[in-house]
């Protein structure tokens, strides 16, 4: 049996998996999304990345989200994003903080806990994924992918990654398929649960690839040409992330200034969009009317935004009323308009990067590509396929490859494509796109 | 659901005995197409449903405010049954292009077409082509 690898893409929003032979010619019917998501709400390939600490359990995934929600009256909330956690400037300490009160009334974890929590989770589900896939061995080679943060050492953020791997790893050896269920696990046994796994804890082997770098692996695979450059962006629910990328002897390397960040990506779009609905719903008068209007959007939004973003507007009958929002009405908007300017100006940086470094190579061709979730926006595929003045001119690529498409999926793996990008290329990579770690 | 994935485990665990390996393997792509299907089909479905929904509300409407918002919610509806099985449109409405066979319909009462203009747009999952765009002659002058 070949090696295979596994790539997790531990995402703001949703956790992603796929695992892909590593020594064979690439197959689309080699690919493999993982089923993380059992439950029969929700898309099976995307698990929430969430933890809600409850009076005398801890739930995680769309439970935790759904309990969270029940007891929003209550200020209480469940622990998201907790992705960006990892660009700390001091990872260990930020750890070491203890969760607000808002996320853990008890005061008994701090984030690290949390994390590893939730790790341990998700190692789980990707086990029960795997073990039902009869395509994947057990023994896999083992990555995740993670942003290249602005400044960051991939060396020491990898260590402690894969200290948090190996804690979490333990954990779920010693509570194995009851991290699984629908009702969570037991508080008190996750408290003295956790400290002991920690005992026992192994940094986990595994590779560190960047999500820039898997989102190139896969834009290139199975083509014979592909170009010297590649630009990135990545628009997820908590961030936007651009990056560019230069391909030299089989290997990639990152162009580290031109990579950026912002905070503003899915997430802050669904604000937008309810609140545009919310200011044209001029009867909604009452704070009441408002919540639960707002509460009825929300729920709305990933719909919403899909037609918005596909047709230009979306409509949402409430209470025999029609609401209609237009993409226009959000280009309108103020806060949008300057994220999109500080988006067109950093991509302009990226494009001026590429050319740069291009001119000093031969052969030189510059692509750009958009990724996860956000990638079918409009502005984002306007940046990406922009009319460039000078030089040599950016050539886009589709969010979802022509393989995709292949006949072994049936038509239904291009439309969630965008969102398993990177756990995908991530699996497909060559070990020496690996940003730190390796095979196990 | 569950029940499903139980059964599938148990037909590997007994093809390991001896059976080929093109067989043992069979089942779990096969089960990955359809967890995949499944999951587009569950969304679609709950799509096509607020379609029907809509469209009662639509032949019901007593006014043409409430007509026109049923028929706007009926659209973004069915649009989004399309979307979520991977469906994408031909051409652009009211476009005048080259005629293709493949992706278009003649044009009615035209015994030869080199140009044509997109009356309906076709469907397409892919490269398979569904349905073909409706056509019709081009206009003599130019077009809109
Ligand atoms: N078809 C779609 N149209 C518009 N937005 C989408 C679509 N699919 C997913 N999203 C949005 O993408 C975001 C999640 O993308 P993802 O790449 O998984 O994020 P992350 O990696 O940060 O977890 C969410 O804001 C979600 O609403
Ligand atoms: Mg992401």
């Amino acid at each position: 049996m070949s090696a295979w690898t596994l790539c997790i893409d531990f995402g703001t929003a949703f956790s992603k998996a796929a695992a892909a032979p590593s020594d064979l010619r690439f197959d689309p019917a080699n690919v493999r999304p993982l089923q993380l998501n059992p439950q029969p709400s929700g898309n099976p390939f995307l698990l929430d990345s969430a933890v809600f600490v409850d009076d005398a359990r801890i739930l995680f995934g769309r439970s935790a989200l759904d309990r969270a929600s029940s007891m929003a009256g209550r200020k209480r909330v469940a622990l998201q994003s907790f992705k960006t956690l990892l660009s700390a400037a001091d990872l260990e300490r930020a750890l070491d903080i203890k969760a607000p009160l808002s996320i853990d009334p008890h005061r008994a974890f701090c984030m690290r806990d949390l994390i590893v929590l939730y790790l341990a989770y998700l190692l789980a589900a990707i086990e029960r994924a795997r073990a039902a896939d009869a395509c994947i061995p057990a023994r896999i080679n083992l990555r995740y992918a993670a942003p290249a943060w602005q400044g960051g050492d991939s060396d020491a953020l990898h260590a402690v990654v894969a200290g948090l791997f190996g804690e979490a790893e333990a954990l779920r050896m010693r509570l194995g398929d009851a991290l699984l269920a629908d009702e969570g696990i037991d508080l008190a046994l996750a408290a003295t649960a956790l400290p002991r796994a920690a005992d026992e804890a192994r940094p986990r082997a595994m590779g560190l690839i960047h999500e820039a770098a898997a989102a190139a692996a896969y834009t290139s695979i199975g083509l014979d040409e592909s170009g010297s450059h590649l630009i990135v962006v990545d628009m997820g629910a908590g961030t936007t992330d651009m990056a560019v990328l230069m391909r030299a002897d089989h290997q990639m390397h990152e162009l580290a200034d031109a990579r950026v960040t912002f905070n503003q990506a899915g997430d802050f779009l669904d604000r937008l969009i309810a609140d545009r609905a919310l200011k044209s719903a001029s009867w909604a008068k009452s704070t009441a009317q408002k919540t639960a209007l707002w509460g009825d959007l929300m729920r709305a939004m990933p719909d919403l935004k899909a037609a918005m973003f596909a047709e230009g507007r979306a409509s949402r009958r409430y209470e025999r009323r029609l609401i209609n929002v237009s993409l226009r009405d959000i280009e309108r908007d103020q806060d949008f308009k300057a994220f999109l300017k500080e988006l067109q100006a950093a991509y302009a940086h990226c494009v001026a990067v590429a050319r740069g470094d291009a001119l000093l190579r031969e052969n030189a061709s510059i692509e750009a590509v958009a990724v996860g979730g956000g990638a079918g926006a409009p502005f984002i595929q306007e940046l990406i396929s922009g009319a460039t003045k000078r030089g040599p001119r950016v050539t886009p690529r589709p969010a979802t490859p022509g393989w995709a498409h292949s006949e072994v999926f049936g038509g239904n793996l291009a439309p969630v494509f965008p969102q398993l990008a990177i756990a995908i290329g991530g699996a497909l990579a060559p070990d020496n796109m690996l940003a730190a770690g390796g095979a196990a | 659901m569950p029940a499903k994935k139980k059964s599938v485990k148990r037909t590997n665990a007994s093809a390991m005995g001896k059976k080929g390996a093109a067989r043992k393997r069979a089942a779990p792509k096969a089960s990955l197409a359809n967890a995949l299907a499944e999951a587009a089909w569950a969304d679609a479905d709950k799509a096509l449903a607020e379609a029907l929904i809509e469209l009662d509300e639509f032949e019901n409407a007593r006014n043409e405010k409430a007509r026109e918002a049923a028929l706007t919610l009926l659209a973004q509806a069915l649009a989004q049954t399309a979307r979520k099985r991977g469906l994408t449109r031909i051409g652009m409405l009211g476009a005048q292009e080259a005629f293709d066979p493949q992706r278009h319909e003649p044009p009615p009462r035209a015994k030869s077409a080199k140009s044509v203009r997109i009356a309906a747009r076709g469907v397409a999952r892919g490269a398979e082509v569904l349905a073909r765009a409706r056509t019709e002659a081009p206009r003599r002058r130019s077009p809109r």
